[in-house]
């Protein structure tokens, strides 16, 4: 169990998929604008991440590398995504109305979101477990959403601010962001 | 013809300069130019997915199915990712190690799927080349430009070599993940500032 | 229907091409990948351990199942006897894992060296352990059955002054290499011996 906390919090902290690995740029940059967008982003992130992980996991420990076709990862990884956030597009426009009204514009954006993409390679790379895996897919989730919504109320407050013009909207947000990195790298060797 | 292919080819060099006009595919940007050689290394793997993606996107445009179009050009671009990883681990090994997990990662890369989706789907495989070619290129230099302003900041050399002389105290900060986007940030309002004139 | 029809075939020929297209690029590059690996990550590493060595010790390698992991051993020759070996253990260290080559004697049961192999931390502090001499070579010559961890947690081991965490990434991969070796050693005496005849 301790390990297991370990993990989360290296994965959420340490290793913060946003600020330390780099992965999942694009909708830290584009949805992270509105609190509210922010945090959609960031629930259907953890939403689809879980469920990637796992499947990804079973399928490369119990397909690719019983039949050692480990070279097509990266073919059938990206496919099971697209096909994942297709089906709970529809699952969820299906049963949960409400939830798909909220998360419903956020999810085709996840297939193009690296996070999830790199996640489940990290995964694989780490050699993780099964449990393991699904700890490091959820707190990586986890993570992300946090250093999202972070930024998000930070950018809300520059945009009252006067910034210089050359400086304006996603080069101040980069900024913004290195510093946030910077708070994170405390984090270093905590674990 | 020729003259709107050449305007295809160098609008990815500075109009339309894929990291910082587009603010796409900023992950790799970000995490690979702690060098001059790591940023043209991934630069050029990018583009070589990027032209034959777009290749042979254009050539199937009017095959592929409206439908699941975008189911075809991940698999189209995945198999060109998985070609370069193979490839670059079998003849750059040094390299492929250093990139890591930012390889296979070129297929989730909203400049590839982008430009196959936006411009490869809709014109013949010689526009679409040299858009490919173009973008490719924009995207090469912008890492290698980015890469030589960390590397010589942060570790005092550029390809390896010193250009500060000994006494220099290496920057750490801009190798590390904060500087990374520090300097991007940067290096846009720069952009933004030639651009306005 | 037909519409259904002719996307199904589009993507079962599509996946067809890509399956087609990979297994032939893995096919040709798989012999030299494998060369690469044992080129750029090892081969130095051994070569530093062994450097007196009257054979290629990556030519003269076999390997064991541990449990479910794989180990490689590299065997070389002194005056035509093989009596040392050298295999790859990891510890935790401050980013990421740090790759450790570890050199025994299987006669004397002493550590020859060791070597780091790969590793991700901070240039300029944790990096000097693949750097730094000093701190490495503390191993050479220990008998196997000494305690590896560093001086504060009991053992004999010194650290690199600003990189304790790099440092005891080292010893705990030193550490897991003794375990390794004295549960394989029949083993390990058994396939050395088939090789040196």
């Amino acid at each position: 169990m301790g390990d297991y906390f370990v993990l989360a919090i290296s994965c959420i902290f340490v290793n913060n998929i946003l600020l330390a690995q780099f992965l999942g740029n694009c909708p830290f940059l584009g949805t992270s604008k509105k609190m509210e967008t922010a945090t959609g982003m960031a629930m259907a992130v953890v939403f689809v991440l879980v469920l990637a992980g796992v499947i990804t996991w079973i399928t490369d420990t119990y397909l690719l590398k019983p039949l050692n076709i480990e070279f097509l990862r990266t073919l059938s990884f990206i496919l099971i995504i697209a096909s994942l956030v297709q089906f709970v597009e529809m699952f969820l426009k299906k049963s949960m109305p409400a939830l798909y009204a909220g998360l419903g514009i956020f999810l085709p954006l996840i297939t193009t979101n690296c996070a999830v993409m790199g996640v489940c390679l990290i995964n694989i790379n780490e050699e993780y477990t099964f449990m393991q895996s699904v700890v490091s897919s959820f707190s990586y989730a986890v993570g992300f959403g946090l250093a999202l919504v972070l930024f998000a109320g930070i950018r809300e407050r520059i945009i009252i601010a006067r910034v210089p013009k050359p400086l304006q909207d996603t080069s101040i947000g980069l900024v913004t962001a290195g510093m946030i990195a910077l708070s994170f790298f405390a984090f270093k060797g905590m674990v | 013809m020729a003259q709107s292919m050449v305007k295809e080819f160098t609008k990815g060099l500075w109009a339309e300069l894929p990291p910082f006009r587009l603010v796409l595919g900023l992950c790799p940007v970000l995490a690979v130019t702690k060098s001059v050689e790591n940023g043209i290394g991934m630069g050029i793997a990018t583009t070589f997915v990027l032209v034959c993606s777009n290749l042979l996107v254009s050539l199937l445009r009017n095959i592929i199915p409206a439908k699941v179009r975008i189911a075809c050009f991940i698999v189209i671009i995945a198999t060109f990712v998985t070609v370069v990883e193979l490839v670059m681990q079998a003849y750059t090994y040094p390299l492929f190690l250093k990139l890591g997990i930012f390889i296979p990662l070129i297929v989730v890369n909203c400049i590839v799927l982008g430009r196959a989706e936006a411009f490869a789907s809709k014109n013949s495989p010689i526009f679409a080349i040299a858009d490919g070619l173009g973008m490719g290129i924009g995207f090469t230099l912008s890492l290698g430009a980015l890469g030589a302003v960390r590397e010589c900041f942060g570790n005092g050399t550029i390809l390896g070599n010193p250009v500060f002389g000994s006494d220099f105290q290496p920057f750490t900060f801009m190798v590390e993940a904060p500087g990374a986007f520090v300097c991007l940030g940067l290096m846009l309002c720069l952009m933004n500032l030639i651009g306005k004139k | 229907m037909r519409e259904m029809i002719n996307m199904v075939v589009v993507l079962t020929l599509l996946s067809v091409f890509s399956g087609g297209l990979l297994a032939a690029v893995r096919t040709g590059t798989k012999d030299k990948i494998e060369q690469q690996v044992l080129k750029f990550q090892k081969a130095p590493a051994i070569k530093q351990i062994l450097s007196d060595v009257s054979n290629d010790p990556l030519q003269d390698r076999f390997k064991i199942m541990d449990n479910d992991q794989e180990l490689t051993f590299f065997v070389g020759k002194h005056d035509g006897k093989a009596d040392a070996i050298t295999f790859e253990t990891s510890g935790k260290g401050f980013s990421g894992d740090i790759g450790l080559m570890v050199g025994i004697n299987i006669e004397s049961d002493e550590i020859i060296g060791v070597c780091v192999t790969t590793h991700s931390e901070t240039p300029g502090l944790g990096s000097k352990a693949k750097d730094d001499p000093k701190f490495v070579s503390q191993f050479a010559g220990m008998a196997i059955d000494k305690n590896f961890a560093i001086k504060k947690n009991g053992g004999e081991i010194d650290v690199m002054s600003g990189a304790t965490v790099t440092s005891v990434g080292v010893s705990l991969a030193a550490q897991k290499a003794q375990e390794i070796y004295k549960r394989l050693k029949p083993e390990i005496e058994k396939q050395t011996a088939q090789l040196a005849n």
